[in-house]
């Protein structure tokens, strides 16, 4: 039977959806290792607390107890996260927000697990604490850090260009917005889980969910105090992450508990609960702006404030809030501007990385203050955009020049042409009864990477088995997004093998190299990269051993064909068997490094934004269109129609690409209309899936996605398409909405009820038609 | 340790339960696991009904429908003589959580919960129904206003379940719906719901109109006074929005995660209009 060959640019089914629907493949919280120990952990119960004292000997007497840890019990410097390492593993002499971990137990079952954590007492001197950033840069807040010289301030940045704030009186038309959004919580299906132990050599083996297999290990071994030899970590499929396993969750508390346990090899898995009280979130963002433009409609200033709460801890926060301050002007030209940014410690949840990482924020406010311009100027809110969208060659408003390629003009005019938006307004005319109908629009891009300072480095390693099969050592996570079998259709491609022809190796910092994290919209752009260099490498390799094995063949003229090397001009084979036997294991491997390209272009921001990834050089683009339509008579919102024209380059797997931009649009439909992850001073009163409400199959419309595919220097000329459809869904609705209300909702989510308590306050807004 | 007893017939039942008295009964379990899990209720033992088939039957007898206690939400969905004759419980229970609830979820459990925002209720406040409720050796039957005391609370008594529905079938020529608003479409929590009845004469006269509503009050409520505004009226929007406000005025909403009690007042004074949309598709289409 011949295995068909998928092609770049075609649909290959994923490897890995056979596995996965018939519930056989292995996530991390699959794992039951013989023997094992539940680790669970006491959390704190206030916002901000000192911890007096804890009495831990009631606990350790509950039969099944093998071990009750604190602080006290760890020898590293107790400390994990990026780049700030401020997050203490368990807490020792305070408690930052509820939910802090403070006691750590083993046990054998989850009963005496149970019953151990409520025997634990822990003495509290309560602290006042602060639940709003604004209120936590005051001089006499309460400090998170009483030695941090920015005290509460995490991180604040300033991007001033032209004239800045004092062109806004050469404007002729101005508007002025603020915003208020939410936090958005990840609400992965897998909630955080893994199991650790100690191997025969003395080696701390964990397996965890998680996005960052190698940047674990380093944290773990500073913070428990291991060398970084003595760890491996390993990361199966992740049952969906989007963020928030960009970095530790339980990874240390399972590394502490396997270093106590007596050799017994221990396991953690959150309760849903427990999930949404201890993981990160989006960050609440406030943003003030004022833009304005010239009577043709020509973008002439803009000031922007931001306001991020990082909560207890900084994580990835500094460059949650770089991320924004990049986005914060958009696809457009903007001489002169003036964005202040500010990120903020408080006794709130942790704030970090979620889809989108800071421009979802940026964008859902310019995007909304580009249609409140535009009806100001009585432009049309399409043609608003197009006259200030960027070309490859243009600098942003934030200062960040399009070095590469820039399709958002295109997306623009895709969305102009199409019948939704040419049909527009008899739609919106032909609202039933109670109904009232609006349209609205959003432009926007996607950072790809890390940044001009910190180097985007994917090594991969690809190794030809004895066998003449193939096998890929992946060095980036796959959190169900589909980057394994990504990774094995780049690799086919290049070494033209069918997909069966390839195992692959998910990443284990024993034999995989480190490659980054799967995040930023970077994981197939650089990993990718470096395996196309490692096969491209491999293939040389091969056809170059074929030479010596075929006497009189010569290189160009060999082709590499499926388990097998052919010379075209005699008609001889050779297996990649026999080749495979001829080499050393050594000349089996491939390796390659890729280093993505970074904006050189000078810097126009302080040294800490920058260091932190401010500007990107590789952009994705989108705009997106929304109908929707409300309910007069309870605010109910329905988005009717809904489209995505994305430039993220070349599309490798159009199926892949599609779930990408459903997936995205999907939970940023969720992130305006419904996502309202309540903290109310530092408690989570969204405690689980009944009351944070996620969208369902039947809230959301058939979504369409069209494509624009520039060329980029990522893989066969793609760009990273995982983050992009997140960045619209708010402005766009909002937009829509504000147009049916005839006024704007400047706080999210737009709830039913806060659009039928805007409607009822509107003189005329609560009147039906007839 | 918990003990699950799982009788296959009502005999088994009643001797199980007069052994281990303490016993929680348990129907489809969509409430009470997720009622113990949260800790809220302990119990040592549970009786599963779900093998006492006698339970899950739909009949039609004396102008009642007659609704086993075990019977679920999807059998409401599926069979004829509901879609027939009580086409309201239908929409209510279409509009009740999804597919996996209505699976496992049962009218009776919707009822014993007695949750004023039980989709259900409503439905069944506007129709008159009445329980039979049996213990080993009495039975009774009262109505469901009289069963369901407060949030969360009925009128068993010690060693009772509820073993029956039986809802009078309305006159001819009358329509009745259910609307709901929750946070999202599927799975979601009642924030307000009505229910309502209506008999119009060829001309939108009103010769008999009721209205139920759910989730504003400790239970669902019912304002005779209010509903006799509509007597021999014409149906129009005042009218409607008069129905509307002042049922708002009588109901007693709480706030809470979903919703405050301003938001749910407002639905209240605006959910009879839905009703001349409803009917205006129904005389313009002639379908539905
Ligand atoms: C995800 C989810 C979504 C939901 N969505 C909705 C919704 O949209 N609308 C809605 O109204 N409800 C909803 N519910 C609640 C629930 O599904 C319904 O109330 C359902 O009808 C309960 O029936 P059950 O058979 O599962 O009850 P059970 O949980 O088995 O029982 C509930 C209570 O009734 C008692 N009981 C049950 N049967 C009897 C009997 N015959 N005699 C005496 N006592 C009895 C039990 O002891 C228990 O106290 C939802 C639940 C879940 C988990």
């Amino acid at each position: 039977m011949t295995e068909a060959l998928a092609p770049i640019g075609t649909v290959l089914t994923r490897s890995d959806a056979s596995a996965k629907v018939q519930g056989c493949e292995k996530y991390a919280a699959d794992y039951y290792p013989q023997g094992m120990l539940w680790a669970g952990v006491k959390r704190s119960a206030y916002a901000h607390a000192k911890i007096l004292r804890i009495e831990t000997s009631k606990a350790v007497e509950v039969t099944g107890v093998a071990a009750v840890l604190t602080s006290g019990d760890i020898r590293g410097s107790n400390r994990v996260g990026v780049p700030e390492m401020d997050q203490p593993v368990l807490a020792d002499d305070k408690v930052r927000c509820k939910g802090d971990p403070v006691v750590l137990v083993l046990a054998e079952n989850k009963k005496a697990l149970e019953l151990a954590l409520e025997k634990i007492e822990i003495d509290y001197e309560v602290l006042p604490a602060v639940f709003d950033p604004r209120e936590a840069l005051k001089p006499d807040a309460p400090l998170l850090y009483e030695q941090r010289p920015g005290k509460n301030l995490l991180l604040s940045g300033t991007l001033e260009r032209g004239n800045g704030a004092a062109s806004l009186k050469d404007c002729k038309f101005v508007v002025e917005g603020r915003f208020k959004l939410p936090w958005q919580e990840h609400a992965y299906l897998e909630t955080e889980a893994g199991v650790a132990g100690i191997n025969s050599e003395g080696i701390l083996e964990i397996t965890a969910s998680t996005q960052t297999p190698f940047r674990d290990r380093n944290e773990l071994s500073h913070a428990l105090g291991l060398p970084a030899d003595k760890i491996r970590v390993t990361a199966p499929y992740l049952g969906g992450a989007f963020g928030g396993k960009d970095g530790i969750t339980v990874q240390g508390l399972l590394g502490l508990g396997a270093m106590h346990s007596g050799d017994r090899p221990v396991k953690m898995w959150t309760s849903r609960e427990e999930s949404f009280l201890s993981s990160t979130k989006r960050h609440p963002a406030e943003l003030h702006y004022r833009l304005g433009c010239t009577q043709d409609g020509i973008l002439l200033a803009m000031t922007c404030e931001v306001v991020l709460d990082t909560g207890a801890y900084a994580a990835l926060g500094g460059a949650v809030l770089a991320m924004v301050l990049e986005h914060a002007a958009g696809v457009y030209r903007i001489p002169n501007v003036f964005i202040e940014g500010f990120c903020v410690y408080t006794n709130n949840s942790v704030a970090s990385a979620f889809r989108g990482f800071g421009a979802p924020q940026g964008l859902a406010g310019i995007e909304q203050m580009i249609d409140l311009l535009a009806d100001e100027a009585g432009i049309d809110a399409l043609k608003f955009r197009l006259k200030n969208a960027v070309n490859r060659g243009d600098t942003t408003g934030s200062g960040v020049l399009m070095s590469n390629s820039t399709g958002i003009i295109s997306c623009l005019k895709k969305v102009q042409r199409h019948p939704l938006w040419i049909n527009r307004q008899d739609w919106v005319n032909n609202a039933p009864a109670f109904k009232k109908r609006g349209v609205g629009t959003a432009a926007g891009m996607q950072g790809t990477g890390y940044g001009p300072v910190i180097l985007d480095i994917a090594n991969a390693k690809t190794e030809l088995l004895p066998d003449g099969r193939f096998r890929i050592y992946s060095g980036v996570a796959d959190m169900g997004q589909g980057n394994n079998p990504t990774n094995i259709h780049i690799a086919g491609e290049i070494l033209n093998q069918a997909p069966k022809d390839f195992e692959l190796l998910q990443p284990d910092t024993g034999s995989c190299l480190p490659s980054g994290s799967s995040s930023a919209s970077r994981t197939t752009f650089s990993f990718g990269n470096a395996l196309i260099g490692a096969c491209k490498n491999l293939k040389e390799r091969i056809l170059t051993r074929a030479c010596n094995l075929m006497m009189g063949a010569y290189f160009e003229n060999l082709l590499l064909a499926r388990g097998k090397v052919l010379d075209m001009t005699s008609g001889r084979e050779i297996s990649l068997q026999a080749i495979a036997s001829s080499m050393t294991e050594q000349e089996r491997i491939s390796i390659f490094s890729y280093i993505a390209p970074a904006a050189k272009h000078p810097e126009s921001v302080n040294s800490e934004i920058r260091f932190l990834g401010f500007p990107h050089r590789i952009f994705s683009f989108a705009c997106h269109l929304a109908l929707v339509e409300i309910d007069e008579l309870s605010g109910e919102i329905e988005v009717c129609d809904y489209l995505a024209c994305t430039d993220a380059g070349r599309i490798l797997n159009p199926q892949i690409y599609e779930q990408q931009i459903h997936g995205g649009i999907v939970q940023g439909m969720g992130y305006v209309l419904w996502e309202d992850f309540r903290i109310h001073n530092g408690d989570v009163l969204c405690r689980n899936l009944a009351t944070y409400i996620l969208p369902t199959a039947v809230d959301i419309p058939d979504l369409q996605s069209l494509a624009v595919e520039t060329e980029e220097t990522g893989p066969f000329g793609m760009k990273g398409v995982g983050e992009i459809g997140i960045n619209l869904p708010y402005p766009a609705i909002s937009n829509a909405v504000a147009q049916a209300l005839g006024r704007r909702i400047y706080e999210g989510p737009l709830t039913a009820e806060r659009v039928l308590k805007c409607l009822n306050s509107n003189p005329t807004g609560g009147k039906s038609e007839d | 340790m918990k003990n699950v007893f799982l009788p296959n017939s009502i005999e088994e039942f009643r001797q199980i339960w007069s052994a281990v008295p303490d016993a929680v009964l348990m129907a489809g379990g969509t409430d009470l696991l997720v009622s113990l899990r949260e800790g809220k209720t302990k119990v040592k033992n549970i009786i599963s009904l779900e093998r006492i088939s006698e339970l899950r039957h739909i009949d039609c007898s004396g102008g009642e429908i007659l609704i086993g206690s075990l019977v679920t939400h999807q059998q409401i969905l599926d069979a004829p003589i509901i879609a027939e004759a009580l086409p309201v419980l239908r929409q209510a229970a279409s509009l009740l959580g999804s597919p996996a609830v209505r699976h496992m979820g049962t009218i009776g459990g919707n009822i014993c919960t007695a949750s004023p925002a039980a989709d259900l209720l409503p439905a069944l406040y506007l129709l008159d129904a009445r329980l039979e409720l049996h213990t080993e050796r009495t039975k009774r039957t009262v109505p469901i206003t009289d069963f369901i005391i407060g949030p969360r609370q009925t009128s068993l008594s010690e060693g009772e379940f509820l073993y029956r529905i039986r809802v009078p079938i309305p006159v001819p020529n009358t329509r009745a719906y259910y609307f709901k608003v929750g946070q999202r479409k599927a799975l979601a929590i009642t924030i307000a719901s009505m229910a309502a009845l209506l008999r119009l004469d060829t001309d939108m006269t009103v010769l008999e109109g009721r209205f139920s509503w759910g989730s504003v009050g400790p239970t669902v409520l019912r304002f005779p006074e209010t509903e006799k505004i509509l007597q021999n009226q014409k149906l129009s929007e005042p009218l409607l929005k008069e129905i509307g406000e002042k049922s708002a005025r009588l109901t007693e909403p709480i706030s809470d995660i979903q919703a405050s009690a301003d938001y749910r007042r407002m639905l209240v004074s605006n959910f009879p209009l839905r009703l001349l949309q409803a009917e205006k598709y129904t005389g313009s289409n002639g379908k539905k």
